[in-house]
């Protein structure tokens, strides 16, 4: 029993489901704790919002929570700041128990809504500055894409000074004191959260800051774990240094990091690396540096590659395939921004050599700038080719310092 | 050809009529992002700098999408939907993430 903990203000409910069993989040994150879908209620003069739904096989808990504090025709909205089925699960069910419902959504979440539940609902699009009222209660929509899918949003309360933040702010853990003062110490959760949903979309983490800074928030109510009302500002400067830091080499030398990430089985590979370094460490304003992918952890590798300007990836082929590590590597990428970095791909080869091209191909779906074609030599390398190495890096650094690209198609 | 430049990644491209706007930014490898590819997702939208009148007309899905974002959309595209249509000119492309 929640007592009553589940009342953020005497107009602001929580009625959100618990899942203190679940240990495999989205089938990549650890939740050691378990984790909640939170929901809220939020009673007007003139009716009820009901800010997000629960995933569906806890979805009678959710109908439990919402009938013991309102009745279906008081409920005027129904906000989804995401859509994703955590969220969603019960919002069929819900429509068509309340009759007076407005759905409202975010313009990116319009197509996914139909490909989620596989007919015609009416909804109404809500983006920055649009606001609704329940008489005594307006609340402001707030457009925060990318956090973590392309539809998400926010929204604000403004009478009771709550942020409704989607899953920003969220943490996978279960703890029905529900409130950041009264739940146990959930702060790895929190940066767990933020280093695996969040990092790979930083830029837009301090957009939604940007916008979350010009009101006065008592309160951030995320759609997983804890109600943020000790003190919301700690978990905003928590994200906004978390996705601001300065990189460590840029901090230190103001450089461009070029890194070249190889592996090499009869050296040729390696070779190939070291004049690709070379070349891109010719360039003025790059710091080059090259790794061998056989003895990097994963940890390193995603500091490296978040670090890293351009990206360059060399692997023999063996096989007819890229080797583990060099896929390992690009796999890393799930946790990054990649847009805007530059990608370039090599390989020695005996046979056929398709590794680079398919390492070109792996980071074009990653949205790399990959400027340069794959650079491929047939086993040992000649003098010659070496010093197309050399030009090869020195081109994908020199573009990484802003030199145009000019091509015909 | 037109000249379309790419803003955002810095890239010239000289492409001819027909040559569509994802041609355009795959063969260069720019950074820019397609989701659907069929004009109903919205993630390549873009902002037409200059030469707008270089592209063909909006497609009827294009504008139904666009139409959903609300807002003024008149310099916006869907670059799934768009292609060159003319011999000559200058594109200035600027894609918003």
């Amino acid at each position: 029993m929640l007592g009553n903990r589940e009342s953020l203000s005497k107009n602001v409910h929580f009625i959100g489901v618990f899942d203190p069993k679940i240990r495999i989040f989205d089938i990549i994150m650890k939740t050691a704790n378990g984790s909640s879908y939170n929901s809220y209620l939020v009673r007007g003069s003139e009716g009820v919002a009901i800010m997000d739904t629960v995933k569906k096989e806890f979805s009678s808990d959710f109908f439990v929570r919402l009938e013991a504090l309102c009745k279906y025709e008081e409920i005027k909205y129904i906000v989804l700041h995401h859509l994703e089925p955590d969220h969603s699960g019960a919002l069929i069910e819900l429509m068509s128990k309340a009759p007076y419902a407005k759905l409202i959504i975010s313009g990116r979440a319009v197509m996914m809504l139909k490909g989620l539940v596989k007919t015609d609902i009416a909804f109404e699009v809500a983006s920055t500055g649009k606001t609704i009222s329940l008489g005594d209660k307006t609340i402001e929509f707030l457009s925060t894409p990318f956090l973590h899918w392309p539809d998400t949003m926010s929204s604000y309360l403004h009478e009771e000074k709550i942020l409704f933040s989607g899953d920003v702010f969220g943490s996978h853990y279960y703890d029905e004191r529900l409130y950041d003062d009264e739940v146990g110490d959930f702060s790895y959760a929190f940066k767990y959260y933020y280093d695996h949903i969040m990092r790979p979309f930083k830029h837009y983490v301090l957009e939604a800051l940007k916008l979350y800074a010009k009101f006065e928030i008592n309160t951030i109510a995320p759609l997983h774990g804890p109600i943020l009302r000790s003190n919301p500002q700690f978990y905003i400067d928590k994200y906004a240094k978390w996705s601001s830091e300065a990189k460590f080499r840029k901090h230190q030398f103001g450089k461009k990091m070029v890194s070249v990430f190889y592996m090499s089985s009869y050296d040729n590979t390696q070779k190939m690396a070291q004049k690709v370094m070379q070349g891109a460490d010719k360039v003025e304003g790059v710091v080059a540096s090259m790794y061998d992918l056989a003895s990097l952890d994963e940890q390193n590798m995603i500091d490296l590659l978040e670090e890293s300007d351009a990206i360059i990836v060399g692997s023999p082929t063996i096989n007819g395939d890229a080797v583990k590590p060099a896929w390992d590597l690009l796999s890393c990428m799930a946790y990054l921004e990649s847009s805007g970095k530059i990608g370039a791909a090599f390989g020695s080869y005996g046979w056929t050599g398709e590794a680079p091209e398919m390492l070109h191909d792996r980071m074009r779906w990653l949205k790399f700038r990959l400027p340069v074609k794959p650079l491929k030599i047939k086993l040992i390398p000649t003098e010659d080719e070496l010093m197309d190495c050399v030009a090869f890096g020195q081109e994908v650094a020199e573009i990484t310092m802003g030199k145009m690209v000019e091509m015909e198609i | 050809m037109v000249s379309v430049f790419l803003k955002n990644d810095n890239i010239k491209v000289k492409a001819g009529v027909g040559k569509t706007m994802r041609q355009i930014a795959t063969a260069s490898g720019a950074s820019m992002e397609f989701g659907c590819r069929v004009g109903d997702c919205a993630t390549c939208i873009a902002k037409i700098e200059f030469g707008m009148q270089l592209l063909n007309q909006k497609t009827e899905k294009e504008i139904k999408v666009l139409k959903m974002l609300g807002g003024d959309v008149s310099g916006l595209r869907l670059m799934c939907q768009s292609h060159i249509r003319c011999e000559e000119g200058e594109i200035v492309v600027s894609y918003i993430f």
